[in-house]
This record gives structure tokens, sequence and C-alpha cells, in this order.
């Protein structure tokens, strides 16, 4: 799977939580998610396991911890896949 | 420290770490423990001339607890409308006696960094008071270090308070949909692991605040409970922090029940 194509996926599960709007509209790769997209810290397993049911893939606390960015995210995603 | 934690310890930088500042804040919060500890429950006592409701019950209680669960890692998750609300659930399990006497009982806590941390001094109390500062909403290296951390001091047997809300309730009530999952990874991480879910509340507390009001009388309520879950991954760790909250909830309602 392409990385673009990962990415559109990742920031379509994300949105639900993304309170703000405005980041959404101009996300990168760079974008922080709980800073830039002022997504809940308390909704970020909610995150995580969408992103497992989306790509059928598993992602363990430890991988959790590295993903600060939208970036961070499509690349562990990406690794996995 | 056990042996196993020790060859863990030699293997990894990171732990080594860990290990190193742990052992440090142990030894200082033990040594400075006569004065912090008598200083909190003098504090509560006197200037906010706080009580809890049957004291002695909740005490021999707290110690059956702990004497049926022998040496099993414990966790202290509760419900959070307080800055105090650590300071008052120790001071409720416990008196100073008996804190001064089991040191490596009474808890480490996970304060919001924004809340305490703003100052050297303020630093330096937490430091000495068995605090471990994280920054909700932080970088999650960070936040994963915190829970580390954790893992690493219940594995040694010591005793840790975490509140699965993340921070204080705004609607006053326990909330079961901001359920903060790193109480669940935590629970996961550690085999064994019981959660004593203490329930406090003030009788003139509506809602969430800085302090009780001074002269308030304390409700406290306990329950121990070792959460399972077949789940894997992250769906393990959110089943096992719902459990902890759901307890907290059906502790809250029986509060509001009995004082109607």
């Amino acid at each position: 799977m392409e990385q673009s194509e990962v990415m559109e996926r990742v920031v379509k599960i994300l949105t639900p939580w993304v309170k703000d709007e405005g980041a959404l509209a101009s996300v990168a790769m760079e974008t922080n998610i709980l800073e830039d997209l002022k997504v809940n810290s308390a909704r970020l397993v909610d995150v995580v396991i969408a992103f497992e049911d989306d790509f059928d893939i598993e992602i363990a606390d430890e991988d959790v911890d590295q993903v600060n960015t939208v970036g961070d995210a499509v690349n562990l995603i990406s690794g996995k896949l | 420290m056990t042996a196993q934690v020790q060859r863990e310890a030699d293997s990894d930088p990171g732990r080594r770490r860990r290990v190193r500042r742990h052992a440090l804040q142990r030894l200082v919060s033990i040594i400075a423990a006569p004065l912090w500890v008598t200083g909190s429950v003098l504090t509560l006592s006197f200037w906010f001339r706080y009580r809890i409701e049957g004291v002695k019950r909740v005490r021999s209680e707290y110690r059956a607890i702990r004497a049926a669960s022998g040496d099993a890692p414990m966790l202290i998750c509760a419900n959070h409308l307080t800055l105090i609300d650590s300071f008052l659930i120790s001071w409720a399990l416990g008196s100073t006696f008996y804190w001064l006497r089991n040191p490596d009982e009474l808890s480490w806590n996970t304060p919001e960094r924004t809340n305490f941390g703003r100052t050297w001094l303020a630093r330096s109390l937490i430091f000495v008071a068995k605090c471990i500062p994280i920054t909700r909403g932080g970088a999650r290296e960070e936040v994963g270090e915190v829970l580390e951390r954790v893992k690493y001091l219940l594995s040694r047997g010591e005793t840790a308070m975490i509140f699965p809300e993340a921070g204080r309730s705004r609607s006053g009530r326990v909330d079961e949909s901001g359920v903060a999952w790193g109480v669940g990874r935590i629970v996961g991480s550690v085999p064994g692991c019981r959660v004593l879910c203490v329930y406090l509340r003030g009788r003139r507390q509506e809602t969430w605040g800085d302090f009780p009001e001074k002269g308030d009388t304390m409700d406290v309520t306990l329950a121990c409970i070792e959460p399972k879950s077949d789940a894997r991954g992250a769906r393990r760790s959110r089943d096992l922090a719902q459990q902890i909250v759901m307890r907290l909830a059906r502790m809250e309602e029986d509060h509001f029940d009995a004082r109607q």
C-alpha cells in the first residue's frame, strides 16, 4: 500500500476525534495529533483500536509511545503492512 | 530488588537510568518522611480541618485488603475531584505512624506537571513526596516513560496511585467515557496486579475544585479487584481500564444511594 493511501486512511480515522478542523484542513506528516489536531489524549486508545481494525494490524503499547505526529502513525502502520 | 529486575535493569540503559532515579527519589522520600508525612497530615487535620468518617474502619479494611493480597502488586485507583485527593486518600488509608513504619506501602503518585511542577520549590516538594509528574496530553515518549516507571515500582512491591479518569472530573461524577488507557496498560503489564478502588468524597462536595471545603467530612469506600481481559493490545488496555472505572462508578452510585 502506498504511503499516501495510508495517510489518507489515517486522517479519515482521526477525523471524528479531531477538535481543530482548521488544522485538519492543512494536515501534513508533521502535524501533531494531540497539539495540532487537538485530539483528546484520553481518546488515543480508541484511535489506536480504529487503526488496528482498519488496517488489520496489531499495535503494541510501546509502539504507540513513538507516535506523536500523523507521520509517525503513517510510518508505524506502513511498517506493519 | 529481585535478581530478575536487576538483570533487566543491567541490560537496558533507559531502564538503568530509571532504576537509579527511582532509588534516589525513594531514599530521599523515606529520609524526609517524618517531615513531609507529618506536615501533610497536620495540614489536612488542622489547617483544612478535614475529617475522615469512620477512619478506623477504613484503615482496618485497608490493612485487611493488604494482608489478603499478600505480595501481589497493588495499584490504587480513585475518583478525582480535587488537587489533594492523593493526600486525602493516603491519610484515610493509614496514620502517620503507619506510613513511617511502612514507607514502601505509601503510594507513589503521578500529578499533572502543569499543576505541580511550575516552580523549583514545587518540583522539589513533589520529588520528596513520592510524585512522578506527568504531562497529560504530552509527548508520547514522556508519558510512556512515566508508565514504565510505575510498572517498575509495582514490580518491586511498591504501591502507586493513579486516577483512571486522568483529570479531575468536570462533571463532578465518575466519567465512564473518559478513561485513561495508561492505567489499563499498567495493570495488563504487571502480573497479578490488584487494583484497590477508592471512592472518596466530601459531604459538601458538589463538583470538582482545587480543594474540598474547609471543615468538610470525607466519606471513603474501598474495593479490591483484579481486572482480567482476554483481549490483546490496545483493546486489552482499554478493557482493563474500563473495568476499574466502572467499579468506581458503582461505588459512586452506592455512595449517593447511602446518602438518600
